[in-house]
């Protein structure tokens, strides 16, 4: 049994369910109390599952790769997703590291460490893909450490800035 | 009739211009970069060479080599790179290959903007007021003069610019300084040219475009007009054909503006008159486009004419046969553009390798793209992934089915614009067709989306099932380098 609360576009849902391997892709999930019957797809390993049925309604569906966001047919939806089984947890959006989302060229720097700064701040500009791109402040805080300088070309997934 | 043609650029239009170039008999050439050897329209051409240059798909010279040694009759340059580089089309000239795209001389002509501005409006044609002198960064102060005479809001442009790069809109004089600066700063980067010249800003404005085509015989016809005005830093994000609530009045006057203007430059091949429109219906011109443009589906859509094919014949020096009287707009046409990029973390470029990508199907639904399942989307080049264009009898069918196919585009690996769309075509101005260059600011970005609450249900569901999945799925595993001693992350 996994117990995850999940807050959609703002609004939160307590979803109790159980997977288990050959439920041939069926199961129930108790979704705030009330029962739903779910057909998914029997999925082997991390790749997230791109269709569901709930109830008679059928989905299709596709996630980023941490699971903050999903797009159905109507569009875009955020997500927020906190297990209610594990000891401690950690919502994605107190992390304050900035990680390159790009590969690229730093550009510009507008923060040095110690500085003060605030959610939505632009901190560094990283060019790719012939554009400029701002890199905005995830969460305000002061710049804890700050691993980049002009010129440099950095990989995906580099921790740029740590916002504390 | 050319034998042989090379095609000069990559990602969808090279795979546009390719699949023309077959359907029209004749040998293609594809030219691929080391990192871009898997891309697609290397794949579907006759023939391929590698770049070496470091300069890629810019490398005029390696590139009319290899069009020398391999024996082609013509180069197809596409948009963007070597398109409207009058000293490339000057060597292919040279070289006696054929540039399909306009002539060098007109080219030049066309180069310098405040040239072309003040020469149309010598002609009696409107144009947005602007500075008749070109930038360079160090004559900041004499450029904060003539901003100062203009007055705010205006628009700084690149003189060597186009494709709304080096572009920037400033609302007043305390933006000036830093706007100019990047302006300079992109221009030299993109174009090799860092001078800029400024523009009155018509706000709240409409982007109209004209399409035209022309032989070197004289003859000339348009095809109707487009609307662009739904942009993101001046690049056009959807375009519709025809432009929506334009009086028979106003639709007339613009087309016979474009044919002005065309005749004046001595305009050749398949190009693109760009027209601002203001509040009150007036229209100014801004730009000529010597090229094939990212929105020709729309007008390929409603005109059923093939605009690379009859681009491909003229530059053969073909006489156009398609007479005026014979061009017939019917229904209605949009195309959405794209991107890999996130609209919801500040439209970063989003890179990365498409895992799944099933196109939208049906009828009047058209998708030019040059990506497939496994497709690796790079950094370094324009972020446009796709282009999804529908038609419909009238602008509700159209937009009815634009939404539909939007709905069934699947594409996952990457981030993409498209979720952008599904908001914006809902908007009250849109659906009305009412809208200017502003709608893109909107307040549609940040309202929360109308859902009903039982799909909200069922999508938490669907997340708290991926969840778990995934972490049934992780096995703990200790990275070696933790393996000697207590450490513990708490981030990983």
């Amino acid at each position: 049994m996994s117990r995850v609360k999940v807050t959609i576009d703002g609004q939160p849902f307590e979803i109790e369910l159980t997977l288990l391997p050959g439920q041939n892709g069926r199961l129930k999930a108790v979704v705030n109390g009330e029962l739903v019957e779910v057909i998914v797809p029997e999925v082997q390993g991390r790749e997230p599952i791109e269709w569901i049925m709930v109830g008679n309604r059928p989905y299709e569906l596709s996630f980023d790769a941490n699971l903050r966001w999903l797009r159905a047919y109507d569009g875009l939806h955020a997500l927020e997703i906190q297990d209610l089984e594990a000891v401690v947890t950690r919502p994605v959006s107190k992390d304050g590291r900035v990680k390159a989302p790009i590969p690229g060229l730093i550009t510009r720097v507008m923060v040095s460490e110690g500085q003060e700064v605030v959610a939505g701040q632009p901190l560094l500009v990283l060019e790719a893909m012939k554009m400029e791109n701002e890199i905005l402040a995830p969460r305000s805080g002061v710049v804890q450490s700050l691993n980049a300088t002009p010129g440099r070309g950095v990989n995906l997934g580099e921790v740029l800035v740590e916002i504390v | 009739m050319f034998k042989k043609v090379l095609v000069a650029n990559r990602g969808v239009i090279a795979v546009r211009v390719v699949r023309a170039l077959r359907d029209m008999g004749i040998w293609s050439v594809a030219l691929y970069e080391a990192g871009d050897r898997g891309s697609l329209h290397v794949r579907l051409a006759d023939e391929c060479y590698e770049l070496t240059s470091p300069l890629g798909y810019m490398d005029g010279a390696e590139i009319l080599d290899i069009a020398r040694r391999v024996g082609a009759d013509a180069i197809h340059p596409g948009y963007g790179f070597l398109a409207e580089r009058a000293d490339f089309i000057r060597a292919c000239e040279e070289a006696g290959i054929v540039f399909i795209g306009p002539p060098s001389e007109v080219v030049a002509g066309l180069s310098s903007k405040i040239g072309a501005l003040e020469r149309a409006q010598r002609a009696g044609l409107a144009v947005a007021e602007h500075s008749s002198q070109a930038f360079r960064p160090e004559d900041f102060d004499l450029l904060e003069a003539e901003a100062e005479a203009l007055g705010f809001p205006l628009i700084i442009k690149a003189c060597a610019g186009g494709r709304g790069r080096a572009t920037r809109v400033v609302r007043s004089p305390k933006g000036l300084k830093k706007a100019v600066e990047q302006a300079h700063a992109e221009a030299k980067i993109v174009f090799g040219d860092d001078r800029l010249f400024l523009e009155r800003a018509i706000l709240p404005c409409r982007f109209i475009d004209v399409q035209l085509l022309g032989d070197r015989y004289g003859n000339l016809v348009h095809l109707g007009e487009r609307d662009g005005s739904l942009q993101r830093y001046n690049q056009k994000l959807l375009a519709e054909a025809p432009a929506p609530n334009l009086t028979a009045e106003q639709r007339s006057q613009v087309l016979g503006m474009a044919l002005d203007i065309a005749r004046l430059f001595n305009f050749q091949g398949v190009g693109t008159i760009e027209f601002l429109m203001d509040r009150e219906g007036q229209f100014y011109f801004s730009e000529i486009k010597p090229r094939i443009q990212v929105e020709h589906p729309v007008t390929e859509m409603v005109t059923r004419v093939d605009l690379v094919k009859e681009q491909i014949e003229l530059a053969a020096g073909k006489r156009l046969t398609l007479r005026q009287e014979d061009v017939r707009v019917e229904g209605w046409a949009m195309q959405c553009r794209i991107n890999a990029e996130d609209p919801w973390n500040n439209f970063l470029p989003s890179p990365g390798v498409l895992r799944r990508f099933r196109l939208p199907g049906g009828p009047n639904v058209r998708v030019d793209t040059y990506g497939y399942s496994g497709c690796e989307v790079p950094v370094r080049y324009d972020p446009i992934l796709a282009k999804v264009a529908v038609w419909g009898q009238d602008r509700s069918e159209c937009l009815n089915r634009l939404r539909r196919a939007l709905q069934d585009f699947a594409i996952t690996g990457l981030q993409t614009n498209l979720p952008l769309y599904q908001r914006i075509l809902d908007e009250p101005e849109f659906i009305r067709g009412e809208y200017t260059t502003q709608l893109i600011w909107g307040s549609w970005k940040t309202r929360p989306a109308q859902s009903p609450p039982e799909l909200l249900r069922d999508l938490a569901v669907a997340a708290a099932i991926a969840y778990v999945m995934r972490h049934r799925a992780v096995r703990p595993t200790v990275p070696e380098r933790f393996q000697s001693g207590w450490h513990r992350s708490p981030r990983w």
